[in-house]
């Protein structure tokens, strides 16, 4: 029989605006603090964890495969493995599934997972070029081949690449994220108004939602305890004077209603249900199944839908079923889209659905607000919904949640979580 | 045979060296080195004790050393030597400090005689000399490096060079003091000898001491290179060598130390005068110059008492606790994050625990985690850290703002505020948050552990551990242990001290302990005199001529007025025949003249230079009576040994010895005096 995965406790870092309170930490650090600080807070034994697994879409060059180096560094035992997973937005979701596929495997039974990114440190590059003239440099064995090299340099070679604009574009269509919001919004007829009032309402509920008891404050040379994206005197004229900023002329995506570029981690101690037994430790909730599917990369907005098909086809529930839902808010039209593409015929044909799956009750969807207020720490993002929804579940001492996101390069991420 | 495959187990070991020649069987009876000759003609001589893990010299293995040169001399083919050592953490750990302590004067200007003949016949050989070091070369083991030609070190942690001798109330006095400023240079090498502290392998290379440093598995390649390229050297030509420079470079350095020390250190003085004349000396002359200052060190009481307290330390610092069970220790917690708290968090971080540092709140946490980051930042700028263990400090440390489970800590550390119904109240809320066997000590400076101790279950894990202000630099930890303390708990303590690198003194749980209980009385004649209406200055003058690293007017304002008040108090309730409090004081306190903290204390600390608080000195309604220097001295001194008399008296602590040593190491109480009991006994002696 396939074991149970069980989420013990989760902690994260604020979340904060990329260039803000934790711009100086690098995504190693923003790990470490979050890896540390769970151990410290829930008292584990670190050498009971079989495995640490981390998502991070902007791996630092200076630490590849991170999760080792955060394991490492957050003081877990060297005889622990550690791996690093990318899945683009659901990396940090990924690192739960996989640590759910090695115990079904049984390769472990206690995982740390998490998710972390410092969109604040990523890098830039030089264009292939100016490598090159660097190369030549470093291989000039006088100082006269040395001036030469130095001489070949233009003046454009300087001008670097930037890594964060190069990440968020997808590399197959070459459109950019914000891109593929309008794409969605001009198909589907989601005007600025409702992408306006949409941001408003996640700001406004972020505003509202209640202490988040799952951030744990980073000591850097200020103390950093809250999230810094959150505007609670966001209102709709605000948010209608901000320019579109993907298409000047016609466009409605706006930095308003788009995720914000933020840094932050997140780690989870998830272990199989029998261990948690074994060790007396109370589960938050367990996960129930998951599922990934592809989609148009032109329209990776969409990716939550046939995600969220797949999932409640494989644990035979019904949309219905779900009392909290967390569907990412990458931008405020693509989840718009989403729901229209679960609801209407015309549009979740569209999809490739053969039936609308049915209507998302506001009310359930992003409780506590969105990335549009919290921000959007790629590599962070999957594994920060996870826990908020099982969060939401304690306090509303209810049954079942769906966590999904959209994934640039055109896929969609859902799991399913319950409570025990 | 040696088969090709044949896996190398011993690192240390040259695949080549194995072909041996021929062994020597010159010696008759098989002493503490070996001689192999290989192939080529290099001559490979280990130093190996036997039945010991250190290799020291004395008069027999000096003695040894000559036969073998002896060999060697008398040997045409062999062209090289390479000297190494068999141990594993050390090479040659120097003189036999033992044996020389109890030596009469002319056993041990024998022997000083005799180590610089036979370092002057190394150094003579007609042959390329290697030293190949691994572990501790210091001392006389550094001196006979200094006779090789080439010098080789491996990069390991234990491998430490350097001349301590000035710290011990000696000079290098076989060769070192004449070789080394020949080999780096008179200003680079009065460092060296003058402070007398060793360094790693990578430190001596920037300094000169030795020429390669490689891992340790390529130690004996490395040497079996040198010696096959190395040319017997010459000496190198340093401009600062030239007249009138060295007299110059000699009284710069003369007049910095007597500033440091008040000249009460003769070793230091007499190396400086050693090395610095002895440059424009020959050889021998140099040689001759380093017996006589050798010679007349040796008869000073201060040498004495300097080479007893490195043994005192030395047997402190590395010995078990006499009876119960180490257990190990990794995973501590500090619950404070104030100063105390920090630099306690911060010194074990560095010394590889992980350390969960805990306070009542984020901003505490934060102010704690900001006082840890600057005391990593000196480090690093002190270069006591490297880069790296800076990263690796900081990480262990996990910051905690609320009441965390500390089950997988073996130890925690309560450095709150001095407040007997905070530190019950945390204690009582530690004991449903650890395991049964975690022992749960306070860093209290003054209150009673027993106290503490009532209704904690389990009390016989519950300890004292007493840090001083500043943890970095203070070497001494006083643990304090109750009647029912188990045995294994006090070993576990005292050796985890030990293993951090402070030195432990184990004391029974009395007002104050050893240290603050001595310091207090001297504290309050301080303040006393001052009352008298004499002058701070001069009574700080009068313990800085005595030796004290500060005197007790500036240390009252360090500590802090208010801090002085309550532990002052707390004595004076226990012995308030002794402990007076002043009134004074409690005035000041009350204007929050709180000492250097505050800005105002005995004095000013505004500006750079501290100057009298005048407004102080006008609350004494006393009349001056004049006292000399040497009166308030003498007063001064003798309260520090009449307390540290009635402590040992009383069993606080379990002998002279350590009443002594933990006054040198809490307090800085001149070692040349060799502490106050000590002193008293000397001070009885004279009169």
């Amino acid at each position: 029989m396939k074991p149970n995965l069980v989420i013990i406790d989760g902690v994260r870092t604020p979340f904060c605006r990329a260039g803000t309170s934790l711009a100086e930490l690098d995504a190693v650090e923003l790990g470490r603090i979050a890896v540390s600080a769970l151990l410290t807070r829930t008292g584990i034994d670190p050498h009971t964890v079989d495995e640490t697994i981390f998502g991070c879409v902007g791996q630092p060059a200076h630490a590849q495969n991170i999760a080792r180096v955060i394991a490492l560094r957050a003081g877990l035992p060297e005889d622990k493995p550690a791996m690093t997973v990318h899945r683009n937005c659901a990396s940090g979701m990924e690192a739960i599934t996989t640590a759910y596929d090695k115990m079904c495997a049984g390769h472990g039974e206690v995982f740390i997972v998490g998710g972390t990114e410092s969109m604040s440190q990523m890098p830039f590059y030089f264009s292939r070029q100016a490598v090159e003239k660097f190369g030549a440099i470093s291989r000039a064995k006088s100082l006269p081949q040395r001036l030469g090299a130095v001489a070949q340099f233009r003046p454009d070679d300087f001008a670097p690449v930037i890594g964060l604009k190069l990440g968020l574009t997808d590399p197959v269509s070459e459109m950019n994220m914000g891109q593929t919001a309008e794409l969605l919004a001009r198909e589907l007829g989601i005007n600025r108004d409702m992408q306006d009032a949409f941001a408003l309402r996640s700001q406004l509920r972020a505003a509202k939602a209640p202490a988040h008891s799952e951030i744990v404050p980073v000591y850097a040379h200020s103390v950093v305890t809250a999230d810094n994206g959150i505007r609670a005197d966001s209102s709709l004229e605000k948010l209608a004077k901000l320019a579109p900023l993907f298409d000047s002329k016609c466009g409605s995506v706006t930095a308003g209603n788009s995720s914000q570029i933020t840094d932050g981690a997140v780690a989870l101690l998830v272990c199989t249900e029998a261990k948690a037994l074994k060790m007396d430790w109370q589960p938050l909730g367990r996960l129930v199944d998951y599922s990934y599917t592809g989609c148009d990369p032109k329209r990776m907005g969409l990716g939550p839908v046939r995600a969220i098909e797949a999932l409640l086809h494989r644990t035979q529930l019904k949309l219905a079923d779900a009392d909290v839902i967390e569907i990412n808010e990458a931008f405020a039209a693509q989840v718009l889209a989403v729901m229209k593409c679960l609801q209407d015929k015309v549009s979740a044909r569209r999809c490739g659905l053969e039936e609308p799956l049915g209507e998302v009750d506001p009310a359930k969807l992003n409780r506590r607000g969105g990335a549009i207020a919290l921000g959007h720490p790629v590599g962070a993002t999957g594994a920060r919904l996870v826990l908020s929804a099982l969060l939401q579940l304690r306090e509303l001492k209810a049954k079942s949640a769906l966590v999904s996101l959209c994934i640039g390069g055109g896929q969609g991420g859902a799991v399913m979580l319950e409570t025990l | 045979m040696k088969t090709q495959s044949a896996m190398i187990l011993d690192p240390t070991q040259d695949p080549e060296q194995d072909v041996v020649r021929r062994e020597h069987k010159t010696l008759s009876t098989p002493g503490a080195f070996q001689l192999k000759v290989d192939a080529e003609g290099i001559a490979w001589l280990t130093f190996d004790t036997l039945g010991s893990s250190v290799n020291v010299f004395n008069e027999a293995t000096l003695h040894e050393l000559d036969d073998y040169l002896d060999v060697l001399e008398g040997d045409p083919e062999i062209h090289a030597l390479v000297i190494a050592s068999a141990k594993d953490k050390v090479f040659i750990a120097g003189a036999d400090l033992k044996s020389i302590r109890g030596m009469k004067a002319e056993q041990s200007a024998g022997i000083i005689a005799l180590g610089q003949a036979v370092m002057s016949r190394l150094a003579a050989l007609p042959m390329a000399k290697v030293a190949a070091i691994h572990g501790a070369c210091v001392g006389g083991g550094y001196e006979l490096a200094l006779a090789c030609d080439v010098r080789v070190a491996s990069d390991d942690d234990s491998t430490r060079l350097g001349l301590p001798e000035t710290q011990l109330g000696l000079l290098p006095a076989w060769g070192g003091s004449t070789r080394l400023p020949r080999l780096i240079g008179l200003m680079k090498a009065l460092d060296v000898i003058l402070a007398g502290k060793v360094m790693k392998a990578m430190q001596a290379k920037r300094m000169g001491l030795v020429d390669v440093v490689v891992p340790r598995e390529h130690l004996m390649t490395s040497a079996k290179k040198l010696a096959r390229h190395t040319e017997p050297k010459r000496n190198a030509f340093f401009m600062q060598h030239l007249w009138p420079l060295p007299k110059l470079i000699a009284m710069k350095a003369k007049r910095d130390l007597i500033a440091k020390t008040r000249g009460h250190y003769l070793a230091p003085l007499l190396a400086l005068d050693v090395a610095t004349r002895g440059i424009s000396m020959s050889v021998e002359e140099s040689l001759a110059l380093e017996r006589e200052s050798m010679t007349t060190l040796m008869r000073t009481p201060e040498t004495a008492r300097m080479i007893d307290l490195f043994f005192a330390k030395e047997g402190a610092s590395k010995k078990p606790w006499r009876v119960g069970h180490a257990m190990p220790i990794t995973e501590v917690a500090v619950i404070g994050a104030g100063v105390m708290g920090a630099g306690i968090a911060q010194w074990l971080a560095s010394k590889g625990m992980h350390v969960t540092l805990s306070d009542i709140n984020t901003e505490a946490v934060g102010k704690g985690m900001e006082r840890v980051r600057k005391l990593v930042e000196d480090g690093v700028k002190h270069r006591v850290l490297s880069k790296r263990e800076a990263r690796e400090t900081l990480d262990r440390i996990a910051p905690a703002h609320t009441a965390v489970p500390l089950f997988r800590q073996q130890l925690v550390i309560e450095a709150a505020t001095e407040d007997m119904g905070l530190k019950k109240k945390i204690f009582a809320g530690l004991a449903a948050r650890c395991s049964a066997e975690t022992i749960l000590a306070t860093n209290t400076s003054a209150l009673s552990v027993a106290e503490l101790a009532v209704g904690v279950p389990h009390p016989e894990r519950v300890i004292g551990l007493h840090f001083f202000n500043p943890v970095h630099r203070m070497g001494l930890v006083e643990v304090i242990t109750l009647p029912e303390t188990l045995d294994d708990v006090t070993a576990t303590a005292h050796g985890w001290v030990q293993s951090i690198g402070k030195t432990p003194v184990v004391v029974k749980d009395s007002p104050g302990f050893v240290v603050n209980r001595v310091l207090m009385p001297y504290l309050m004649e301080a303040v006393k005199l001052f009352e008298q209406g004499q002058s701070p200055q001069l009574i700080d003058e009068a313990m800085l001529d005595f030796g004290m690293p500060m005197g007790p007017m500036r240390l009252l304002d360090e500590i802090g007025l208010d801090v002085a008040v309550h532990v002052g108090g707390t004595l004076a309730a226990a012995f308030p025949q002794r402990m007076g409090s002043s009134e004074l004081m409690a005035s000041m306190v009350a204007k929050g003249w709180l000492g250097k903290k505050s800005g105002r204390g005995f004095y000013e600390h505004g500006g750079k230079l501290s100057t009298v608080n005048t407004q102080a000195l006008a609350m004494r309604t006393a009349a001056v009576s004049p006292m000399g220097l040497v009166e308030m001295q003498a007063r001064l001194a003798m309260k520090l040994s009449d307390e540290a008399k009635m402590c040992l008296d009383e069993g606080v602590a379990a002998s002279s010895k350590e009443v002594d040593l933990a006054m040198i190491l809490g307090t800085g109480y001149a070692p040349f005096r060799g502490g106050p009991l000590a002193y008293a006994e000397e001070a009885q002696a004279m009169s």
